[in-house]
């Protein structure tokens, strides 16, 4: 009987197995990543229309104090030009020009303001000046009477203090682009061509008077990929691979087993032949030798007068081949002799081995549809006996048992094993429901050569019942009731 | 052709020394010879193709097997009539022994009645075919004696035609016939022409075709 594979021997691993097992992996990490960057892109977005409302708001207010002060005019308009810096956090500084005069700064900037001034007049709305005072600041004017305001911004400034969804020092970048100018807003903690990928978010500012563009920017690194979640699939597709490889390792062993137990029978037989054609002609030899000397004799001695002499000459030669052929016999007994099984007797586990003949018999079965009754008399019944022999007789038996409950209908196949002690004995009944054996076939079943089949050799139960009687039980074999035979081995108690 | 004894000769070749001792007392019985050999290669080389009798091969043998022996025999053109010995006969082996010439093919352990038996008929069969074949040679030598005109007249007369008929055919006058007629008859040492027809029948067909 072959060792049963553990559940955890080293599976091995086919080609294809193992192809199919990384695919699944990479695919279901694929899917896991590609579903976590989704969740994180959506999550970016909705914290990039967050910032964009605030910083519209924020760009928006602007407006409304220009408004308010080109209403208000001097000098009511002093006092709110003083405090505003103080209220409006990103308003650096308050410009006016005064109907006949001029905006303060140098030439550059006067140029500027009086620019984007003229423009705000036509346009009737705040206007963002074409001058950079740098530094992330910019001017926004409108043009009223009979003076004119335009409002120092720093852009920088416009990120409020609560609510912003980017965290202050965080990877994020935010910029506001207006044509190649770069207000940056918040500057990013890391570079930004560290990872290979970005989160990106543009939209405009919802202001006509400082059309910004609001681009927020996150690289993204390896590193914050879901790999836990990708390592847990990993492990699941790994014991998912580890236990089918497994599975099918456990099945290739047994049917390895069935097949080297075919192939030993076959060998057998094969050398079998081997032997008796040799046999045959070895023992012709001498035979022929007796026959025709045997003959010889006969007729020298019907001859008139006989031929005493020859025919003494003739016997004797007949006497020395009939020798030579029963050395020939001699030698076959030696080169077939059987192993010494009463020396290799150990104790034996019954229930074990039936149950392992059965096992290795499993998919015969299976496909013919036995049922397979069990009735144990005794718990852990073992038998002294060789186990090599012992599981040979099993698989002889129950083999025999197959055959004869294929030739019956399926719905009939009934396998019954009968485990029981009997004294200083254990008895092993194998009864079938098949045709049962023939009342004239019964007291010849055991003999050698004697067989029922077509290119049967007829050793099976011979071998069987030797090696029984050789470990000290014996076996035998009598009609089953209702139908079907019924073989009883009997062996030593062990212990 | 060298001189045989009385007695005729079975020859019998067999690598296996008892079997060959057992044969050769058996077949002694009936009063035949055995001249036994125990290898086929030496046998095939060495043995009296003149002698009168007939050959026992043992199929299964080192060295020659009993078939390819008996191919070599036939190659060489000897005529003595084989039996074939085997333990172990089986349908394909026969059909090449009988293919070959085999006369007898048995079964060891072999019969004795079987064997004896068939020797003897085949010592009867090689006798009738060689006095065939010495009667067939004779013949020829005769045969060649004869003239030309000879031999005309006696494949006529030989297809039945009267003196008359011949001479008419040959441009003869019967008479002329009737000498050729006396003459050839002398030569062939023909008692009738029954004898004639039977024993040269054949030669003037032979050299009418020519």
């Amino acid at each position: 009987m072959a060792r049963m594979p553990l559940a955890f021997d080293v599976p091995r691993w086919s080609a294809g197995l193992l192809a199919a097992g990384l695919l699944i992996a990479a695919a279901g990490a694929g899917l896991i990543v590609r579903n976590d960057l989704a969740d994180r892109r959506a999550a970016f977005e909705t914290d990039g229309r967050i910032a964009h409302r605030l910083l519209s708001q924020r760009a928006a207010q602007h407006d409304a104090v220009l408004a308010t002060l080109s209403l208000l005019q001097p000098p009511a308009a002093e006092a709110a030009e003083r405090r505003l810096p103080a209220v409006v956090g990103p308003v650096l500084q308050v410009l006016r020009r005064n109907a006949e005069g001029r905006w303060p700064g140098d030439d550059a900037q006067r140029d500027a303001l009086d620019v984007a001034e003229r423009e705000s007049r036509a346009l009737q709305r705040a206007v963002l000046a074409r001058s950079a005072p740098g530094g992330g600041r910019y001017l926004l004017v409108r043009a009223a009477s009979p003076a004119s305001f335009a409002l120092l911004i720093d852009a920088a400034a416009l990120v409020p203090a609560t609510d912003w969804p980017f965290a202050a020092g965080g990877p994020v970048q935010v910029t506001l682009h207006r044509g190649d100018h770069v207000q940056r807003v918040v500057a990013a903690a890391a570079p930004v061509d560290g990872g290979r990928w970005h989160l990106d978010f543009r939209k405009p500012l919802a202001t006509d008077s400082q059309p910004f563009e609001l681009a927020a920017q996150r690289p993204l690194h390896l590193a914050e990929l879901p790999w836990g979640r990708v390592a847990l699939w990993w492990l699941a597709v790994a014991l998912a691979g580890w236990g089918l490889a497994s599975w099918r390792a456990q099945r290739a062993a047994q049917r390895r087993a069935q097949e080297l137990l075919r192939l030993g029978q076959v060998g057998r037989l094969n050398a079998l032949g081997e032997l008796a054609a040799g046999m045959a002609h070895e023992l012709n030899q001498p035979l022929t030798a007796v026959g025709a000397g045997v003959q010889a004799a006969q007729r020298l001695l019907d001859e008139d007068p006989p031929d005493l002499t020859t025919a003494r000459r003739a016997m004797a030669q007949a006497v020395q081949q009939s020798r030579r052929a029963a050395d020939v016999v001699a030698r076959l007994r030696r080169l077939v002799e059987r192993p010494d099984v009463a020396s290799r007797a150990q104790p034996c586990p019954l229930e074990a081995t039936l149950r392992g003949g059965l096992d290795l018999l499993a998919p015969e079965l299976q496909r013919l549809g036995v049922a397979v009754d069990w009735q144990v008399d005794a718990a852990s019944l073992q038998a002294q006996a060789d186990p090599v022999a012992l599981e040979q007789i099993v698989h002889n038996l129950l083999s025999n048992a197959l055959q004869a409950l294929a030739s019956v209908p399926a719905a009939e196949r009934r396998l019954r094993l009968h485990l029981a002690r009997d004294g200083d004995s254990v008895r092993v009944d194998i009864a079938d429901s098949g045709p049962g054996i023939d009342p004239e076939a019964l007291p010849r079943l055991f003999e050698p050569f004697f067989t029922t089949r077509d290119g049967g050799l007829g050793l099976g139960l011979s071998l069987c019942e030797s090696l029984a009687t050789g470990m000290g039980g014996g076996l035998s074999a009598a009609h089953a009731r209702p139908r079907g035979a019924v073989f009883s081995l009997r062996l030593p108690l062990a212990g | 052709m060298s001189t045989t004894p009385t007695s005729p000769l079975i020859q019998l070749v067999d690598d296996d020394a008892a079997v060959r001792d057992a044969l050769s007392l058996l077949i002694g019985t009936v009063g035949l010879r055995v001249q036994a050999w125990a290898d086929p290669l030496a046998f095939a080389e060495g043995f009296d193709r003149g002698a009168i009798g007939a050959i026992v091969l043992d199929v299964r043998m080192p060295g020659l097997g009993g078939i390819a022996v008996l191919e070599r025999l036939r190659a060489a053109g000897a005529d003595q009539p084989v039996v074939m010995l085997t333990g172990h006969g089986t349908v394909e082996l026969c059909r090449r022994a009988f293919k070959s010439g085999a006369a007898e093919f048995l079964e060891k352990p072999v019969d004795d009645q079987l064997l004896l038996d068939a020797l003897q008929q085949a010592v009867r069969q090689h006798v009738r075919s060689r006095a065939r074949a010495r009667a067939d040679r004779d013949a020829r030598d005769r045969f060649a004696t004869l003239s030309e005109r000879e031999r005309e007249v006696l494949a006529l007369i030989v297809a039945g035609l009267t003196n008359k008929e011949a001479g008419r055919a040959l441009g003869l006058s019967p008479r002329t016939v009737e000498t050729h007629r006396a003459h050839l008859f002398e030569k062939l040492a023909a008692p009738s022409l029954a004898h004639l027809i039977r024993h040269y029948a054949a030669l003037a067909e032979g050299e009418d075709a020519a």
